[in-house]
């Protein structure tokens, strides 16, 4: 049994564990650390209707989570779980985030208050439109692998 | 089911990776449009003045700036609106400068038809309502509005009239001198005649008198307007009544009232 365990951990629990660590950290590194050097430092921070660093941080734990989680469970129905679940926490994060698609912010521009309309919808559509059909591919998988096992015969 | 499963895996990640690509490149690409404003400039025109504020807006982005709409709102003290202006320019593609005015034309007959008085008399402040938009590359509509007050300088501001002296001037009439002291205020020089009508406090016109005037923008004037009696009227003088002061210009009249004493 012990052996068994062993053997369980070494080839299904370890690289499993081992990729779900290089996700995590290549997601890491491509969602909070590539942008953030990508944006340039010399912005002034009142121009940004939002706290861009601590909304990508938001974000990148998020991204990092469902990283991890969806490395671990590969192949399982709790993945495709955890898949739909990373597709509807980040639409409702963008909904919160942007507002409903769209930013309202009172900008002090030396002695002017300037009010600054963004209209991020279009943008907003497209993440939607992504997560649902991340949504529909982790729903086709999760049945695919329901019906895989219930099809299965037990000659033993 | 296979397939279907690969094929939403690939489209999901080319629409991320569209999306990523859009969001990158337009940040650089606001970062990149250099917009340059000119000074304002005031024109005479053949119906009143124009205001003109030149612009440049040079795309260096890699998306067009469509529907690009400046819209200036003037209101006067009262909130009653001078002008509505628009400028629009519909399309900014990449790589292309376009330089435009935006003009406020402001009518005369709108300014005679305002309520002059209180601004002839009063520092005010006009105020002028900021509108811009524009659809960034056809996709984020963005809008600025801002509220600006441009200052308004009296002509004939802190008007007074001192007290007024009575002596004779000749066998049949008597002559009054009335000391009048005001600031101009405004930017342009005003250059006119400034009649004045004396009445007693029982409105009965006593005597009126007229001067010219031309005091320089943000100086002082301060004069004696003499006006001539006849002598029977002198006993109609009163202690305090109304002065009717008209300032008459080639292109318009306006007047007020003044108490004295």
């Amino acid at each position: 049994m012990v052996e068994l365990n062993a053997k369980f951990v070494m080839d299904t629990v370890l690289p499993r564990v081992l990729k779900a660590a290089v996700w995590g950290t290549f997601t890491f590194v491509m969602v909070y650390y590539l942008p953030l050097m990508l944006i340039p430092k010399d912005i002034p921070p009142n121009i940004l209707p939002f706290d861009y660093a601590t909304q990508l941080f938001d974000f990148a734990l998020i991204s990092v989570f469902f990283a991890v989680v969806g490395q671990l469970f590969s192949g399982t129905v709790i993945g495709c779980g955890f898949g739909i679940a990373r597709a509807l926490v980040i639409i409702a994060f963008f909904f919160v985030v942007s507002e409903g698609g769209v930013f309202n912010v009172t900008l002090p521009i030396s002695d002017l208050t300037v009010n600054l309309r963004l209209d991020i919808s279009t943008l907003l559509l497209m993440v939607v439109s992504v997560n649902l059909l991340s949504i529909a591919k982790n729903l086709f998988e999760a049945i695919s692998l329901l019906t895989e096992k219930s099809t299965r015969i037990n000659l033993t | 089911m296979k397939i279907a499963i690969r094929m939403l895996t690939i489209a999901t990640i080319i629409l991320w990776i569209i999306i990523l690509f859009f969001s990158v490149t337009a940040v650089y690409s606001v970062m990149n449009v250099d917009i340059k404003l000119g000074e304002v400039q005031m024109l005479p025109s053949s119906e009143g003045i124009i205001f003109s504020l030149p612009f440049s807006i040079n795309n260096k982005g890699y998306y067009e700036l469509a529907d690009l709409n400046l819209t200036t709102r003037v209101t006067d003290p009262d909130g009653t609106m001078l002008d509505l202006s628009e400028t629009i320019i519909p399309s900014i593609p990449q790589g292309t400068n376009v330089s435009s005015t935006h003009k406020i034309p402001i009518d005369l007959d709108t300014i005679l038809s305002m309520d002059l008085v209180p601004l002839l008399l009063n520092d005010s402040s006009f105020n002028i309502e900021i509108f811009a938009g524009l659809n960034f590359a056809r996709a984020v509509p963005v809008q600025l509005s801002t509220n600006v007050t441009m200052p308004w300088g009296a002509p004939f501001a802190y008007f007074s009239v001192g007290t007024i002296s009575v002596s004779p001037y000749n066998s049949t009439h008597s002559e009054a001198s009335i000391p009048v002291s005001f600031e101009n205020h405004a930017i342009l020089d005003i250059t006119g005649t400034l009649k004045m009508e004396f009445y007693n406090n029982l409105d009965e016109l006593i005597a009126s008198g007229m001067t010219a005037i031309s005091v320089p923008s943000q100086q002082s004037y301060a004069d004696r307007i003499l006006v001539y009696t006849r002598l029977q009227d002198i006993s109609k003088l009163t202690g305090s009544g109304n002065l009717h002061m008209i300032f008459e210009t080639p292109m318009f009249t306006v007047e007020w009232w003044e108490p004295y004493g």
